[in-house]
């Protein structure tokens, strides 16, 4: 009775504190904000969407149902694509030694680059001091192959053969020059790291037709010269939920980290701890309402489906010799790319929406003939024989097949130039990559580069056009997927981006 | 010169004070009638001063504004006639305002009667000028359609642009949505109007805009296309800009003579500008995909309880696009298919076009439950048990055009049941019972089909021969 006016004035009941806790102070803010404001977007929507648009986000009036209600309207049109694989060579193929044919460098072996060509372009460090900058042709002949006549290096052989398949974009270009920020431009939009990548923006944009397997998984080879690294938030996802980050399966005998049952601990413990687990976390997130709880039920529960559906996916048993012989001989070699183009088949089989195949060991400075020659031996056959298996399985139809580095090398040679040894530098400005299969036009050149293949000359192809396309096909307007995070809403092109239709089909 | 100049920008500068000025007399005079109101039915003396004192400020404001206002309407282009009635209106308020004062102030009896008659010029000038600044469709906006509200609506389609009149179907509306605001009936922003021929031709008050067949030199055409960061750019950087396609149609129909009658055949047109036209047959932002495997005909909503279903038994059911109520149903995450599954399938036979069963443990009795899904365009059946039993099933799909059929038992004398599938593009036989001179029987029986048959391989070359590694061991 003494002193209880001195406390401060608190009412605590049971369902005060319930909403205390899920209406903090942070959470209150946002959410009612964002109700208010969403009120607001579905009057600026129009009329006919207000009564369901505004209905649902007031009586909801939280920023999930704005992020659901985005989900909803995909995919924006009929999706070409079902699937995407994205072969990444990672450290810059050249792409004057593989697509992009120069015929007229041959005379101007060692001259000079003109003033006129380069105009002022940046040069890494690593050639900028360099007193002359030589040109060097390919010291590889080119062939033209196929119905369109395209021309390819000899280098590529096995890829020739499948030109007809392909649409190789020669006025890609790009804005980093240097491998961390030209790569985490190329998979997530944006130079410094912290965005979603490519596959985490399709698998929160489309989800997965199959619920046994991640949507977005990612293979690196083993057998390339770890010349540039890779690292995990490439594949990561960024300020999106954290179901939708690749996951990475390894060769050998744990292909995905921490799966198995530990010794003596059966599949039946297994579930009811899980269960028991989910249970808990839901207990928790009732309260809470944090998506990261959410994330956590989801992962665990996709980690029970995947310890018998990843057993089945990377049993390479059931392949016959004929698939064998065709991805080439490094194909029966776990964890080589060759063997990982016949894991990333039976994954689209199984309808995964996006795998990433890396494959590192192109970022030639030096000794480029000999670095090309095995880099090709590696790749060609496997990625040829990749296009073809999934042509006979029909797969070819829905599922877009993407080949492309992070950037390109220079025409003039860095450090020492010999006729039968040299190396090129970095260069972002021009450079080559193909698409094929669903919804691309198949035996098509896009783009023109000048006769130095320094800069682009017609349709220049940005990484963001290669983004806004890209989802484009999987039926997707690269402006309306968007995420909010502090306060902004973020797209995998950012603010740019144009769909390339001159190579749809 | 200098105090001229500076004359001159005190005017304006007085003068675009008007729109801030006007709210005080509005507020004040009609303050006085509502006194004057209370006034009459209670005799609240006290009110008589503050009526005194509302009346002065209103008059003095009244006074402040109309001359504000005459300032204004010297410097700016406006739309005449609305102009002359506002200032008339105006100069009456301020006049009867004084009266007023001066009536009230002698105690006239009369006085709430004049102020009856100001209220009433007060609101007059008040929608005048409001029509001024805001259009005289202001108000009136409201209770018009939805189309009429927004010039900025989305254009809609032309049936077949070379049958379309130039002007009228093309131009105008890009004119409409993007010019008319200033340059329409209600304002002639430098005495320029470009909602008739007439006008267009005639210009604004620096002289013609368009030079016929000259569109580089048009004045029209060289104001748009001005950087942004200069003031005689057009439209001003704050309204709504003309698209790519808008200018180049603008400068296309002007450097053809910029004519008012022409149908668009009759104009030559560049291989720059026909994709240009052509895309006016779509809506304004057409982004769809035209698919070959979605029909055309519009479908009513699939029964959403049913999905519901579906999807609780791990099935991907969606949409095929976000304004298509065609289906596409994906079984591959379902481990064993029941009767059960298929049977929900039949509810939505008139929308499911995309059907994928394959790699799962489906058998030729169960496919006879999905015969009656005739819509269907694609259907995926690799690696199951089917054989050319249940082919038999599929005969009823005449829709089909894409069939896989990749590592089944099926045998061309199966698949030639499949005969009068007239629309069937594709079929995917690799890993079948197909063998030898069955190839050439099936081509027949599908001349229009693509079917591939697998079985490709790679050349042996001569750099590949280096290392072949033995088989990896599978441990079971």
């Amino acid at each position: 009775m003494s002193d209880h006016h001195q406390e401060p004035f608190k009412v605590t009941t049971p369902e005060l504190d319930q909403i205390k806790k899920k209406w903090d102070r942070r959470n209150f803010l946002t959410k009612t904000s964002l109700g208010i404001g969403a009120v607001a977007l579905g009057s600026l929507i129009g009329k006919n969407l207000l009564g369901k648009v505004a209905g649902t986000m007031a009586a909801e009036g939280s920023a999930a149902s704005l992020e659901e209600e985005i989900l909803r309207a995909i995919p924006h049109f009929a999706p070409k694509a079902k699937r995407v694989v994205y072969l990444f060579m990672s450290g810059g193929p050249s792409q004057i030694e593989t697509f992009d044919y120069k015929p007229k460098l041959v005379d101007m072996f060692g001259q000079a680059l003109p003033d006129s060509v380069r105009q002022g372009q940046r040069l890494t460090s690593m050639s900028s001091n360099q007193s002359i900058l030589p040109i060097v042709p390919s010291i590889y002949k080119f062939n033209q192959h196929g119905q369109s006549q395209t021309w390819i290096s000899e280098m590529l052989p096995h890829t020739a053969e499948v030109v007809d398949d392909l649409c190789i974009i020669k006025s890609i270009h790009s804005e980093a020059i240097n491998h961390d920020p030209a790569i985490t431009f190329f998979q997530t939009g944006n130079q410094l790291p912290g965005r979603a990548s490519i596959g985490s923006w399709v698998s929160y944009g489309l989800g997965s037709d199959n619920k046994n397997l991640p949507s977005f998984i990612v293979l690196v080879s083993k057998n390339a010269s770890k010349d540039q690294p890779l690292y995990s938030r490439l594949w990561g996802n960024g300020f999106l939920p954290t179901e939708h980050q690749g996951v990475q399966f390894r060769s050998g005998k744990d292909p995905v980290l921490f799966l198995d049952n530990p010794e003596g601990y059966d599949g039946a413990d297994r579930k009811e701890m899980l269960d028991y687990l989910s249970k808990l976390s839901t207990l928790q997130n009732d309260a809470y309402g944090d998506p990261e709880v959410d994330a956590r039920i989801a992962q665990y529960e996709m980690a029970f489906r995947m310890q018998t559906s990843i057993p089945e996916v990377m049993s390479t048993a059931d392949e016959t010799d004929e698939v064998f012989d065709l991805y080439g001989p490094d194909s029966r070699d776990p964890g080589s790319y060759a063997s990982n183009c016949i894991l990333a088949r039976k994954l689209l089989e199984k309808d995964v929406k996006f795998v990433q195949l890396y494959h590192q060991g192109w970022d030639h400075h030096g000794g480029l003939p000999q670095g090309m020659a095995k880099q090709c031996k590696d790749t060609d056959q496997p990625t040829a024989a990749f296009i073809k298996d999934l042509k006979r399985r029909g797969l070819l139809e829905d599922t877009l097949v993407i080949w492309g580095g992070e950037f390109g090398r220079t025409v003039y040679s860095q450090g020492k130039l010999n006729p039968t040894d040299y190396g090129r530098d970095h260069h972002p400005r021009c450079f080559s990559m193909w698409m094929a299969g669903a919804g691309v036009k198949p035996g098509i050149s896009y783009g023109e580069t000048d006769d130095f293949s320094y800069n682009v000359v017609k349709d220049p192809v940005h990484v963001h056009d290669f983004h806004a396309t890209l989802l484009h096909l999987l039926g997707v307007d690269h402006e309306r997927l968007t995420y909010k995070f502090q306060g902004r809403r973020f797209r995998l092109t950012d603010v740019e981006g144009k769909v390339v239709r001159e190579i749809l089909s | 010169m200098i105090i001229a100049i500076v004359l001159f920008s005190l005017t304006e500068l007085i003068g675009r004070f008007h729109p801030v000025l006007v709210h005080l007399p509005i507020g004040m005079l009609v303050l006085a009638a509502i006194f004057q109101l209370i006034l009459l039915k209670q005799k609240t003396a006290s009110l008589g001063p503050a009526i005194h004192i509302t009346l002065l400020g209103g008059m003095l404001s009244a006074i402040f504004s109309a001359t504000s206002g005459f300032l204004l309407s010297t410097t700016d282009n406006y739309d005449a006639s609305l102009i002359s009635s506002h200032q008339w209106f105006g100069i009456a308020v301020a006049v009867i305002s004084i009266g007023a004062f001066i009536l009230n102030k002698q105690q006239n009896k009369y006085t709430k009667w004049v102020i009856l008659l100001l209220t009433i010029l007060v609101i007059i000038t008040g929608h005048l000028g409001g029509s001024i600044t805001h259009g005289s469709d202001y108000l009136t906006k409201v209770f018009s359609s939805s189309e009429v509200v927004s010039n900025n609506t989305l254009r809609k389609p032309i049936a077949n642009v070379q049958e379309a009149v130039a002007y009228t179907e093309v131009i105008q509306p890009i004119l409409n949505s993007k010019c008319y605001s200033c340059h329409g009936v209600n304002k002639q922003k430098a005495k320029l109007r470009l909602d008739l021929p007439d006008f267009i031709m005639k210009g604004g008050k620096d002289g013609a805009i368009i030079t016929a067949g000259k569109a580089d030199e048009s004045e029209l055409i060289k104001r748009i296309l001005l950087g942004k960061d200069n003031k005689d750019h057009m439209p001003p950087i704050e309204k709504p800009q003309l698209s790519k396609s808008e200018i180049d149609l603008l400068h296309w129909w002007i450097s053809t003579g910029a004519d008012f009658t022409q149908k668009v055949k009759a104009l030559p047109q560049s291989e720059k500008i026909k994709p240009v036209l052509l895309a006016l047959q779509s809506a304004e932002k057409n982004e769809e995909i035209k698919l070959s495997d979605i029909p055309d005909q519009a479908i009513e909503k699939a029964d959403d309880k049913v999905i519901q279903k579906l999807k609780a038994r791990g099935i991907a059911v969606s949409t095929v696009s976000q304004n298509s109520n065609y289906l596409s149903i994906n079984f591959i995450a379902v481990d064993a298919i029941s009767e059960k599954d298929l049977d929900l399938l039949e509810p939505l036979r008139k929308q499911i076009i995309w059907l994928k069963l394959g790699n799962t443990k489906l058998s030729d009795q169960q496919i006879d439950m999905i015969s009656s899904l005739s819509a269907l365009t694609r259907l995926s059946l690799e690696r199951t048990s089917i054989t050319d039993k249940g082919i038999l099933a599929l005969q009823k799909l005449t829709s089909l055009q894409y069939i896989n059929l990749v590592g089944t038992k099926v045998t061309a004398k199966g698949l030639a049941q499949l005969k009068a599938l007239n629309k069937l593009e594709k079929i995917f036989l690799y890993q079948t019972s197909i063998t030898g001179t069955d190839w050439n029987e099936l081509k027949k029986t599908f001349p229009k089909a693509m079917i591939d048959s697998g079985g490709y391989t790679m050349p042996l070359l001569e750099g590949d021969t280096s290392e072949v590694k033995p088989p990896p061991t599978i441990k079971k």
